[in-house]
């Protein structure tokens, strides 16, 4: 079985800094990843990379056992639903919809199918009741369920999911988690940079620590030791007695 | 009321303009909706202004004018999108640079001519009373292709104005979208040079649609409300500039006048819906 995501000695650079170095990682179908690390650590950077959107300067990026770029169509992004404008005139349905776009080509308008298929996905999350409201009058939590829903629609066999669970209500949280664990078992991969270290255990089974290099990749309770994280985090991460990290981070507080 | 909305067309001159002017502000409305929704409102005015050299170039030199613009917009368009891939290059830099230089180009170029601002003005704001069936066709034409642009581009274009960054994810090169966008919006300010120059043309690709907005919900809508809004300013625009030259002696530029009715017919909407509001923010 060729797997989700190989990255051999990834090293990107920009202008000649380099921002991300020597992340080697293998994702079988099935798996999922948490990406860990303090802002700016270069997680953005990477999915970036897995999407084909900035070259990689050293080693190699295999998606589906091809390139980033060929492999677009079987990989979905979910962005953060709050940097989306609110006020933008689309209805839900319409942004589900654009999951399907790449499946229904140029010039050609989504037809009844892709329509199910958007539907399908919003009753996933269950919004199906939602569809024809503005994707602006919706919670912040509704909207990134909304945009889960458009990657679902997408079929896609790698999930890119940017910190999914930033600002999202409880209710949402256990839906994704749900969502997830469903999407796994039918052999979807899962990539996730995240800053909730209780949430990545609750939804991925492996993790990569990052900070401009990899600092571990592995099973989420082997590489997220207290004494990795302290590496990763430097001065950033606290210890308290009992293994629990507190991540003194400067926007998101654990 | 008759002798005010019908009669002035009993005139071919005052036909003409008036077929003119309904496509100008139908495809206007149009088009803006995207510019309005991509946020380049200020790009589109850029290259309403990096057209008018190649205007002025090809009004000198006996060419088509229409051939003029469409040379001069695609250059101008290209070089911004070149010039803004450098990083350092900032957009509103590059607009700046490319509106002023483009513009004292076709200046120098039109200060050459014997009848100098005549000329000028005629390029710049447009002379809706004089065009002929000829100009009807290409102004027809061109702005078919504008359609058909935004038209087949519809769903990519929207994408992109939404959410660029899951766009670009899901393959949709950024830079050609952009490009297509911005052809139809040169495609626009050519198909307006007879309605209403270069300089009032911005009027008639963001008024429409920034009004529009204001009270549709949905994205058929808007475009449609957009639309119709720039069709009715442009008929209201031409009734009023003829009524005020025949009826009262006062001579009012057509393409002026409908940019006028635009921004008041935009103001009364945007206190309309301030008012409604604003009973609802106190409760």
């Amino acid at each position: 079985m060729i797997p989700a995501l190989e990255l051999d000695d990834v090293c990107v650079a920009f202008d000649d800094v380099r921002v991300l170095d020597g992340v080697t990682a293998t994702v079988e179908a099935g798996d999922s990843v948490a990406l860990i690390g303090p802002n700016g650590a270069g997680k953005s950077t990477l999915l970036r990379a897995i999407l084909g959107l900035v070259p990689v300067t050293d080693g190699h990026i295999r998606v589906l056992g091809t390139t980033p770029r060929l492999a677009r169509r079987q990989v979905a992004y979910v962005p953060q639903a709050d940097t989306l404008d609110s006020e933008f005139p689309v209805s839900v349905l319409q942004v589900v919809l654009m999951g399907r776009f790449r499946e229904v080509g140029w010039i050609r308008r989504p037809g009844r199918a892709d329509r199910a298929a958007a539907l399908d996905a919003l009753g996933q999350v269950g919004l199906a009741d939602r569809a024809h409201d503005r994707f602006g009058v919706l919670s912040g939590g509704q909207r990134q369920r909304v945009l889960l829903a458009r990657a679902l629609c997408q079929k896609a066999r790698l999930l890119l999911l940017d910190e999914p669970f930033n600002g999202v209500d409880s209710s949402t949280q256990e839906l994704f988690l749900e969502v997830l664990a469903r999407q796994r078992e039918a052999g979807v991969a899962i990539v996730m940079p995240t800053h909730d270290l209780t949430v990545a255990h609750l939804a991925c089974g492996d993790a990569c620590l990052l900070n401009q290099r990899q600092y571990g990749f592995g099973p989420i309770g082997d590489v997220l030791s207290p004494d990795a994280l302290r590496a990763t985090y430097e001065s950033q991460a606290l210890l308290r007695p009992g293994d629990e990290v507190i991540l003194t981070d400067h926007h998101h507080h654990l | 009321m008759r002798h005010f909305f019908v009669e002035p067309f009993q005139y071919g001159f005052m036909q003409r303009a008036l077929v003119v002017s309904l496509v100008i502000g139908a495809v206007g409305g149009i088009v803006g909706s995207y510019v309005v929704l991509r946020r380049i409102s200020f790009f589109a005015d850029t290259l309403t202004h990096t057209v008018f050299p190649g205007v002025a170039i090809a009004f000198v030199t006996g060419h088509s004018l229409w051939l003029g613009a469409l040379v001069a917009g695609v250059a101008s368009a290209l070089l911004f999108s070149l010039a803004t891939t450098n990083r350092r290059v900032d957009d509103d830099a590059a607009m700046a640079i490319l509106l002023t230089t483009f513009f004292a180009v076709g200046v120098m170029v039109v200060s050459r001519v014997e009848s100098y601002t005549n000329d000028l003005l005629v390029l710049l704001f447009g002379r809706v009373l004089t065009v002929d069936r000829a100009d009807i066709v290409s102004t027809v034409a061109i702005g078919a292709v504008a359609l058909c642009i935004v038209g087949a581009l519809h769903k990519e274009l929207v994408f992109r104005a939404f959410d660029p960054e899951g766009a670009e994810a899901a393959g949709y090169s950024p830079l050609l979208l952009d490009i297509a966008l911005n052809l139809a919006v040169t495609l626009v300010v050519v198909a307006a040079l007879q309605a209403v120059g270069t300089v009032l043309v911005i009027a008639l690709l963001v008024t429409p649609a920034a009004t529009s907005r204001l009270v549709t919900r949905g994205l058929g809508t808007m475009i449609a409300v957009g639309a119709a809004v720039g069709m009715a300013a442009a008929y209201l625009g031409l009734v009023i500039s003829f009524s005020a030259s025949v009826d009262h002696g006062v001579r009012l530029a057509t393409g002026a006048t409908i940019v006028v009715v635009l921004t008041v017919g935009f103001t009364l909407v945007a206190a309309a819906t301030w008012l409604r509001r604003r009973p609802a923010v106190a409760a």
